[in-house]
């Protein structure tokens, strides 16, 4: 396969790298001395899937502390696609070039809802059976994990199991298990695994709707499958796996650096945002651990850069230490260290500066909303003047170039809210005229609120596309010069919303939309909006049946994933958002009842030395 | 301390773009924690210079890059260390010191040789390649800048030389490259194709090497400056 590969197929198509595999680091272990052999699934292009961080440590922790073997794929390119089909190439690891149906499992990280018809398009070409139950005992089992698993329904029909939480906490368990039960009918097989906490296998429960749309009833088909499927949690950041000898690709990738996650879980506790909820505690990492595995990660890889990751990174107990010190550690050697967002205060301001190694280009704040009283009401705990604190210090110390991310579409929006969004940025530009040397250039980027499962916004609505479009108008009529305001597509948004908040009856939906073409829906040049309305008409489901709100009485179809905080909790915070009330960080003020501690057992895990806020 | 290597870049790493090799390069260096100089500003880069561009596609035998030191160090000891952090398909066969005079890479190489492999014994590959040199003009589409318009390789190869392995041939092609004449390699594909020998008879190319040429002799950027 891979003579043909590198002789035939490869000089033809774009970017030939992403799919011939020998990256720096690359594990290749001896298949027949493998206990099981998984091959590790990225439902997006190479670039993307290399990029996440998540993959990394599981392709690490599998191959480095196991007998067991994980190698990778990804979703080839439209060009490249073409050619393995019109050449019955299937889909290949980069490892071995094997074909996908080699393995005994196949396992997809699911990072966006949108990813699925990827999914389906990939185990096409990997000649595997797309629905679970069409699969015999000789097909490998198709799993999945990632945040998109949080409410796993739509895509219940594709996979055989779906891991709940942290991955790494699950993965060694169930390949074990994989290993354990090798030979034994497939459902009995899936029925072990099913014991195995954090563990969802769709397929020993039913599920029926009312006529309005929400869950009538689940029943457990099989009566050792569990009623709630809790999320498995890693409890000491400093105990858990991490790659010390990361792959470095050959080309360009969209992060194309060092990746130290100095912590997981972010209690600031933003309404609209749901890994704020799913990955709850905040558990931080050791600066010691950290400090030494930077060292270790750049000696490995060559990087030039180091970047801190986590969802945010300025709230790390000793975020003013270790940036320091990493700083003084690598200078010398050209290497510099990177923050991949910041809080919207003068005190980020001022570490971007120290980190900042490059010319000052563009530095990027996330307001969220225009108005206080919206920021209010998401939780967004950022005032307007630590906004225009955060702008003036970024302007005094040399930036020319200010990014802002804003939603539209969230609840009780007005037009006066939405209009805030053009003034906030006028008084930004001016600002930074006042202070630079030169005139500033200011972008915007305004996404639309996608209500998401686990959130105290899973009852809310989400806006149609055409009031979506009607608030675009309102606000591009303010438009000024030197200041760019993108917007995203509502039509995809809205797709992201059915899924997101969708059940089991949108499978064959799906299936029709992969079937008519549908993949990459992710990528505006190949999303096609039409497509997927014909598939939902061709089955009569309604689509905005999924994107309206839902009533505090329903069952909602994810309400069987226990993800530690409680539905209760959600709902106080749904009601406290349309009274404006704001919820603050349980670090700084103490607890707020959301229940993941005595739930999970855990603790908030604060390891830095200092506090910097 | 400035010195000039040369490396294989084996077929498993063909399809990497220049940039591709660059980052490697630099990676590697790190990795190895020579002690390599570094340009001065806010951004500073190791002071790693490439020589001519090899196609993405191709191997190579011998590719060359000039790189600046902030320390002394020796030669093999250089070579030893980057060796030892590089991916298994590439590696460095040689490096001279060379002086801070020294022409760049992409001033100097003025030629390079790709070599054509053949598995087919039927194939009459020493009349085909003969028949080439008698040609006064050998036009094909360019695939480079001034794109589709006619172009002439024929000033631009000097010399082809033919062996026979068993089974078929290997062919190797010394070609201009650079300035006043660059000969891609693609476009001696198209010219080789356009003469009746079909693509996909071609089993193999890779280059093998750069080469500063004055005429009759085609001297390699490390022998050049010994």
């Amino acid at each position: 396969m891979k003579d043909k590969l590198f002789r035939d197929i490869l000089p033809r198509v774009a970017k030939p790298a992403r799919y011939s595999g020998g990256e720096y680091n690359m594990i290749k272990k001896d298949w027949n001395l493998s206990r099981t052999c998984m091959v590790l699934a990225f439902p997006d292009v190479y670039e993307v899937g290399m990029s996440h961080l998540g993959s990394r440590i599981l392709y690490g922790l599998v191959n480095e502390k196991s007998e067991h073997l994980v190698e990778r794929t990804f979703a080839p390119w439209p060009d490249m696609e073409s050619l393995m089909r019109a050449e019955n190439i299937p889909l290949y690891s980069l490892e071995s070039f094997r074909p996908l149906a080699d393995f005994e499992v196949i396992g997809f990280s699911m990072q966006y809802e949108l990813s699925i018809s990827n999914v389906l398009n990939m185990l096409s070409l990997g000649q595997v059976p797309l629905w679970s139950g069409e699969r015999r005992d000789e097909h490998p089992l198709i799993i999945a994990g990632g945040p998109v698993a949080f409410n796993p329904e739509p895509m219940a029909e594709f996979f055989d199991l779906f891991i709940i939480g942290d991955g790494e906490e699950v993965l060694l368990e169930l390949l074990d298990a994989v290993e354990q039960t090798r030979g034994i009918q497939r459902s009995e097989r899936l029925l072990r695994m099913a014991a195995i906490e954090g563990v969802y296998v769709p397929s020993l429960y039913q599920v029926t709707y009312n006529e309005s749309g929400s869950v009538d009833r689940r029943i457990a088909l099989h009566p050792p499958a569990p009623e709630r499927i809790r999320k498995r949690v890693v409890k000491d950041l400093d105990q858990a796996y991490f790659p010390n000898q990361p792959l470095v690709p050959h080309l360009g990738i969209i992060h194309d650096r060092a990746v130290l996650e100095v912590m997981r879980g972010c209690q600031r506790g933003c309404r609209f945002c749901q890994a704020g909820m799913v990955y709850r505690p905040v558990r931080e990492r050791s600066p010691g651990l950290l400090k030494d595995q930077a060292r270790r990660q750049l000696h490995s890889t060559g990087y030039d850069e180091l970047s801190l990751a986590s969802l945010s990174t300025l709230d790390y107990s000793a975020v003013l230490s270790l940036v320091k010190d990493l700083v003084a550690e690598n200078r010398a050697k050209g290497v510099g260290v990177a923050l991949p967002s910041l809080r919207v205060d003068a005190f980020s301001v001022d570490l971007a500066n120290e980190v900042q190694k490059v010319r000052k280009t563009t530095l990027t704040l996330a307001p969220e909303a225009g108005s206080q009283r919206l920021r209010d009401i998401i939780n967004k705990n950022v005032s307007e003047e630590q906004l225009y604190e955060a702008v003036e210090a970024a302007f005094r110390s040399g930036w020319l170039s200010l990014k802002l991310y804003f939603m539209y579409g969230l609840p009780t929006e007005t037009e006066e809210d939405l209009l805030a969004i053009p003034d906030i940025l006028q008084k930004v530009q001016a600002i930074g005229n006042r202070l630079a040397r030169r005139p500033v250039e200011i972008r915007a980027s305004l996404a639309c609120f996608v209500p998401k499962a686990h959130t105290p916004f899973q009852w809310q609505g989400q806006d149609s596309i055409e009031v979506l479009d009607e608030k675009r108008r309102l606000i591009s009529k303010k438009r000024r010069k030197n200041i760019k305001i993108s917007f995203h597509d509502s039509r995809v948004s809205f797709l992201e919303g059915v899924i997101a908040r969708g059940d089991r009856r949108l499978a064959r939906v799906i299936h029709r939309a992969w079937e008519k073409g549908c993949k990459f829906d992710g990528w505006s040049e190949y999303f096609n909006f039409e497509r997927w309305m014909e598939a939902f008409a061709e089955f009569g489901v309604a689509p905005e049946s999924y994107t309206a709100d839902r009533s505090y009485g329903d069952k909602l179809p994810w309400d069987f994933i226990d993800i530690g905080v409680s539905k209760e909790f959600l709902y106080e915070e749904n009601e406290k958002a349309l009274m404006g009330e704001l919820s603050w960080d349980c670090r700084e003020t103490g607890c707020n009842e959301c229940g993941i501690c005595p739930a999970l057992g855990v603790a908030l895990d604060i390891k830095g030395e200092e506090s910097c806020v | 301390m400035r010195l000039r290597a040369c490396y294989r870049l084996g077929p498993d790493l063909r399809f990497l773009s220049n940039l591709d090799t660059m980052h490697l390069l630099e990676r590697a260096l790190r990795r190895a924690d020579l002690p390599y100089a570094l340009s001065q500003g806010f951004n500073p880069h190791i002071r790693l210079s490439m020589g001519t561009v090899l196609p993405v596609g191709l191997w190579s035998e011998a590719e060359y890059f000039d790189l600046e030191l902030a320390e002394e160090i020796p030669l093999r000891e250089f070579i030893q260390r980057l060796n030892a952090v590089l991916p298994p398909d590439l590696y460095v066969r040689q490096a001279v010191e060379i002086g801070s005079d020294t022409p760049a890479l992409m001033n100097s190489v003025n030629a390079a040789a790709y070599t054509l492999v053949l598995d087919e014994t039927d194939f009459p590959a020493a009349e085909f390649f003969a028949g080439l040199l008698v040609e006064q003009h050998l036009i094909v589409k360019s695939r480079g800048k001034k794109k589709d318009l006619d172009k002439d390789l024929r000033s631009g190869i000097y010399r082809i030389d033919i062996e026979e392995q068993r089974p078929g041939w290997t062919s190797t092609l010394w070609v201009a490259a650079g300035e006043p004449l660059n000969v891609r390699y693609d476009e001696l594909v198209d010219l080789l194709e356009a003469r009746g020998l079909a693509r996909k008879r071609i089993k193999d190319v890779y280059r093998q090497g750069n080469y500063i040429y004055r005429a009759p002799v085609f001297a390699s950027p490390i022998e050049k400056v010994k």
